[in-house]
Order: structure tokens, then C-alpha cells, then sequence
């Protein structure tokens, strides 16, 4: 698959935009943050409710970057710099409020949370529609840092190397996280699809 | 050709089930963000795979259904986000900048900033104040007949007769948009300043549209003032009435349509000053009342030693005007004057001083007040 990868023209301007962003251009800074501000939102979403906490971090991360523009890499896809940053920003500053509330001791510092869901519309036959409800089930058991890979990898279209800089882990792990979500998606799709089957008939 | 690459590649998908396409990156890629390269490698190998097509529309339609539930995130909202971190980035490089040479281009682009704010709300307000007032312009950009138009460049009023027989003398700088072929409606469109004499024809009012103002009438003289620069505009009739009110009044169309004259009527001699950004309206005797044409017979303004309630009649029936006085207290108060060649105003200064009285002006009337001269009569 790596061969058949190429930029799409998205990913081709939000690369040209953090060049220039990073050569101090305010306008294509305010365009980058635009173009990117939902997708971090929706990502920090997962690790906590507190909407103004999550812009608050968002905001430092990108001022941040403006403020090291001169040391940062031109040459890299900003998106996944983007999310990895976010997801350091709120864990810290999470981590730093449990010590002073000294509350949810046990919940681990990266509880992803995603609910996974079926929009119809999409799909004319009932036999399909009741594929995608068990898809979504499936995907909604799943252990939580497979969870996030999989968000990652094929609902926000990261590579592989890009998801072990978010998650801020080894690629292999990333790997490993992957191929065990899978062998479970592949094991309940056959039973999905038997399911099915025999409910049709 | 780069999509032979890609195309030859595709051959793998060919012994693909419906949850192999679900779980294939490049599959979603078209799905979920098609590009032109994807859409182009996707529908040739369809073409070569048209046995799949329903297989490919099924695993399309199971991977457009199933994502992650997003939180509500408003359009609105993310532009303020994105507003405040742009604007903290302005004030941040401002407390320390980075560069000593930074603050040059800073403090010009916050001047550009401010010059740019200043132009967009002068813009707005220029715009906002083009909508509000009806021009010239706009309301013969929307007649729906084609127009004529006449404009007066010269120093000197020129005359101008319509199809109809009537006539507009336009004062210098004016501009008269009408229809030649119309013959149903009697309509101008006027800028700056005319007078009309309008023949009279009760079955096919004569309308004059000047900006806010619609005046319309049956067949008189008038004039009326509609100049782009100024605040107001102001209708003056000479003969006959007419009837003035304006575009944005609710009942506009059905005083227009109306075989009478309805809205704010206009006697001669009076006048009507509209202001056009309230649109409010007040009536009033002209400056200088004119005397009304009467026919052929001329009016004696040579009085000798005749009662003063007499002089006011003459003079009410000459210029059109309401003038109210108690007739009783008149009739003692003999009056000798020559009063011709004299403007109404001075007419009534000499004739009021010669029998003790004083006159006022209201909206559309003279009240004269006074004692009488009897015997009775106080000074």
C-alpha cells in the first residue's frame, strides 16, 4: 500500500501553509489554524468533555509553535505534529489538575474515548444497515489504545509512523495495536456476516 | 503514465470481499476524500471490474455510515477560537518581540489593520445609507419600461415637452428619465429640480418619482426639488393639488393606484419639504405664495376705502390660501391701498399695520388677529 500513498492535494496544502507559516506569514497562519482547529477539537474531545480546557490547550500549541517557528521543521505534514502536540498539552495539563483535585486516581492518562456510530443514509439495503450497527459494536469493545489507533489510521487517514508520534510510541506497538484490532474486527465479521445470513434466511 | 503504476497495482483488489474494501486504506481515501488521481484509478479498474461495482457501492455506502460520533463543534465557535489565538499571537509578538526588527513591520501591519477596519465600516455605512436612499439611479435601473433620458448641462432652465402634452421646465443640472412609448402611465423619474405643468387628465394620473418621493397628480403646476446632495426634498404646487407621499409608506401602491388623490395634499402655495433619511414630512406655505392664473380676468389690488374683510377675500381667492379672520370685526376696518406688484406677505404687513392687527402663518393658513376698528375695539 506505501506505493500506491501519495498527497492528496489537502495534505499538499496544509504542508505549503506550515512553510510559510513558519517563515512568518500571519495570514497562512491564521489558514493553517482554521484548516486544522475541528480536527484537533474532535481528537481532544476524546480525552475530556471540558471544552474550554481543550481550546485553552489548542491555543498554547499553536502559539507556541509561532513562537519556535524559526526551530521547526519545514518540511514535515503539520497534521500529525499537530495532534501529538494537543495530546501532550492535555494530558499535562490534566495530570496537573488530578494533583489538585486528587480525584480519578485509577483512570489512566490516556483514556480515549470514542463511540463509534452509524449514520443510514448512506446505505439503501437493511442487510447493510444492520452490517454497520455491528461494525460500530465491534469497534466501540475495543481495547482503548486500539481504539485510538484505529481513529487515527482510518478515520483521520495517518500513517503508521505518524500514529507512534501521536501516541507518542514505539511504530511496532503501533503495528501490534492495529493487527490486534483487526484479528478481532476479521473474527466477529465472519460471525457478523453468519448472523446475518441466517437472520435473512 | 503515472495511473498504469497505480492500475497495475489495483489487481490485488480483484479478489476483494465487501470487508477487505471496508478496512483498505486506499479504498477509504476515494470514499472519504476523492481525489481526481483516486477517482481516475478507482472508475478504470471498475471498468475492467464491472462485476464488483455492487460489491465496491455497498463497502462504499458501510464506510461512509460508520465513524466516530463528533462533538458539536459550531462554525461560529471554531471561527472565535481561531479569532483569539490569531489575536493573541498579534499582542504576544508586541510584549516581546523576537526581532528588534520585527516591530517596523508590526506596528504597519496593525496601521494597515486599522486603515482597513476604517474602510470596511465606512464601506458598510456606505452601502447600509445606498440601501436606505432611494436614488435616482437605482429606481431607473428598475423601471421596467425602457427610458429616455434628458439632462440639463446648459446654465439655463430648459424646457422639455412630453408625449402628452405637458411640459418640465428642468433647472440647470437636472436630470428627467420617461417613457415615450408608455401610453398608459404618466411617469418621471427626477434629480435636482423642475418645474411641471401637467395637462389634465383625470382618467391617467402623472406621477414624479424623485428619490423617496412619489408625487402624483391630475393635472397642474408644481414644482419639485430632488437634489442627489441634499436632505431634503421638497414638492411646491403652483396650480391644482397634488397628492406626495413616499415609496417606503405601507399603503404606497394602493395611493398610487387610487383614482383620487390620497396621501399628504398639496394646495398651491404650499409646499411639502420631506426629509429623507426619516422620511418625515411637513407642510407649509411657500416662501413667496404666488397669485393662481385666473383665466383671462386679472386681480385689482388698488383697494380705496374698501373693509379690510373684503381686501383678505381677494386675497385669499388670488393666492389659493387659507386666510381666516373674524369678518365681523373686518367689516368696520375700511382699508385704502395700492397693493399691487407687492409679494403676498408684504400685502398683508401693510394692510394688518393699516387696521391695527397682526397676521401669523400655520402650516397651510394665515390667521389674522386683530381687534376690529369700532368703537368697541381696544388698540
Amino acid at each position: 500500500m506505501k506505493l500506491l500513498k501519495t498527497n492528496g492535494p489537502q495534505e499538499e496544502d496544509e504542508i505549503n501553509l506550515w512553510r510559510k507559516m513558519l517563515e512568518g506569514n500571519t495570514s497562512c497562519y491564521e489558514q493553517l489554524v482554521g484548516r486544522t482547529y475541528g480536527l484537533l477539537f474532535q481528537y481532544g474531545c476524546r480525552f475530556s468533555s471540558d471544552r474550554e480546557m481543550l481550546k485553552d490547550c489548542i491555543q498554547d500549541v499553536f502559539l507556541e509553535i509561532w513562537e519556535k517557528r524559526n526551530v521547526l521543521n519545514p518540511q514535515i505534514p503539520p497534521r500529525a505534529y499537530l495532534l501529538a502536540s494537543v495530546r501532550r498539552r492535555i494530558h499535562r495539563v490534566m495530570q496537573r489538575n488530578r494533583v489538585q483535585t486528587t480525584d480519578n486516581i485509577e483512570k489512566s492518562l490516556s483514556d480515549f474515548n470514542v463511540e463509534f456510530s452509524a449514520e443510514y443514509l448512506f446505505i439503501q439495503s437493511e442487510q447493510d444497515q444492520q452490517l454497520a450497527k455491528r461494525i460500530t459494536c465491534v469497534l466501540n469493545e475495543l481495547p482503548r489504545r486500539q481504539q485510538e489507533a484505529i481513529f487515527l489510521r482510518f478515520f483521520n487517514d495517518l500513517e503508521r509512523d505518524e500514529i507512534a508520534d501521536i501516541m507518542d510510541i514505539h511504530p511496532q506497538s503501533v503495528s501490534n495495536l492495529l493487527q490486534s484490532a483487526f484479528r478481532t474486527i476479521k473474527m466477529q465479521w465472519k460471525i457478523i456476516v453468519s448472523l446475518i445470513h441466517i437472520l435473512a434466511n | 503514465m503515472v495511473f498504469e503504476r497505480y492500475y497495475f497495482q489495483m489487481d490485488r483488489y480483484n479478489n476483494f470481499m465487501l470487508e477487505d474494501f471496508i478496512w483498505d486504506a486506499y479504498f477509504r481515501k476515494w470514499v472519504l476524500h476523492p481525489t481526481r488521481e483516486t477517482e481516475t484509478v478507482w472508475n478504470l479498474w471498475l471498468e475492467k471490474n464491472p462485476d464488483k461495482m455492487d460489491l465496491v457501492l455497498r463497502a462504499a455506502g458501510i464506510v461512509k455510515a460508520v465513524g466516530p460520533a463528533n462533538v458539536p463543534f459550531s462554525e461560529s465557535e471554531k471561527q472565535l477560537a481561531v479569532k483569539s489565538i490569531v489575536s493573541k499571537l498579534n499582542s504576544s509578538a508586541e510584549k516581546n518581540p523576537s526581532r528588534s526588527t520585527a516591530w517596523f513591520p508590526k506596528f504597519w501591519l496593525q496601521t494597515a489593520a486599522v486603515i482597513v477596519l476604517m474602510a470596511g465600516l465606512g464601506w458598510i455605512f456606505w452601502t447600509w445609507n445606498q440601501q436606505k436612499q432611494l436614488d435616482y439611479q437605482r429606481l431607473v435601473a428598475h423601471a421596467d419600461v425602457p427610458l429616455i433620458e434628458k439632462v440639463n448641462t446648459t446654465g439655463i432652465a430648459q424646457t422639455i415637452r412630453l408625449s402628452d402634452g405637458s411640459a418640465v421646465k428642468l433647472s440647470p443640472g437636472g436630470k428627467i428619465s420617461f417613457s415615450s412609448e408608455n401610453k398608459l402611465k404618466r411617469e418621471v423619474y427626477l434629480s435636482g429640480e423642475a418645474f411641471f405643468d401637467i395637462t389634465a387628465d383625470p382618467e391617467r394620473p402623472f406621477f414624479v418619482y424623485a428619490n423617496e418621493v412619489v408625487t402624483k397628480v391630475l393635472g397642474t403646476s408644481f414644482i419639485v426639488r430632488s437634489y442627489p446632495a441634499e436632505k431634503e426634498i421638497s414638492v411646491l404646487v403652483k396650480t391644482g393639488k397634488v397628492a406626495v407621499f413616499t415609496r417606503k409608506d405601507p399603503a404606497a401602491v394602493q395611493k398610487q393606484r387610487s383614482k383620487e388623490l390620497t396621501g399628504v395634499i398639496i394646495e398651491p402655495n404650499q409646499q411639502i419639504v420631506i426629509l429623507r433619511e426619516s422620511e418625515k414630512m411637513t407642510k407649509s406655505l411657500v416662501p413667496s405664495p404666488q397669485i393662481i392664473a385666473n383665466g383671462t380676468a386679472g386681480y385689482q389690488f388698488e383697494f380705496d376705502d374698501v373693509p379690510a374683510s373684503e381686501v383678505f377675500a381677494t386675497l385669499r381667492k388670488a393666492y389659493g390660501i387659507e386666510i381666516r379672520y373674524d369678518s365681523d370685526r373686518m367689516n368696520d376696518c375700511p382699508v385704502t391701498a395700492q397693493l399691487t406688484d407687492l409679494p403676498l406677505y408684504e400685502k398683508l404687513d401693510l394692510v394688518c399695520k393699516a387696521i391695527n392687527a397682526t397676521y401669523e402663518r400655520t402650516d397651510d393658513s394665515i390667521i389674522i388677529k386683530g381687534n376690529g376698528c369700532g368703537p368697541t375695539a381696544k388698540p
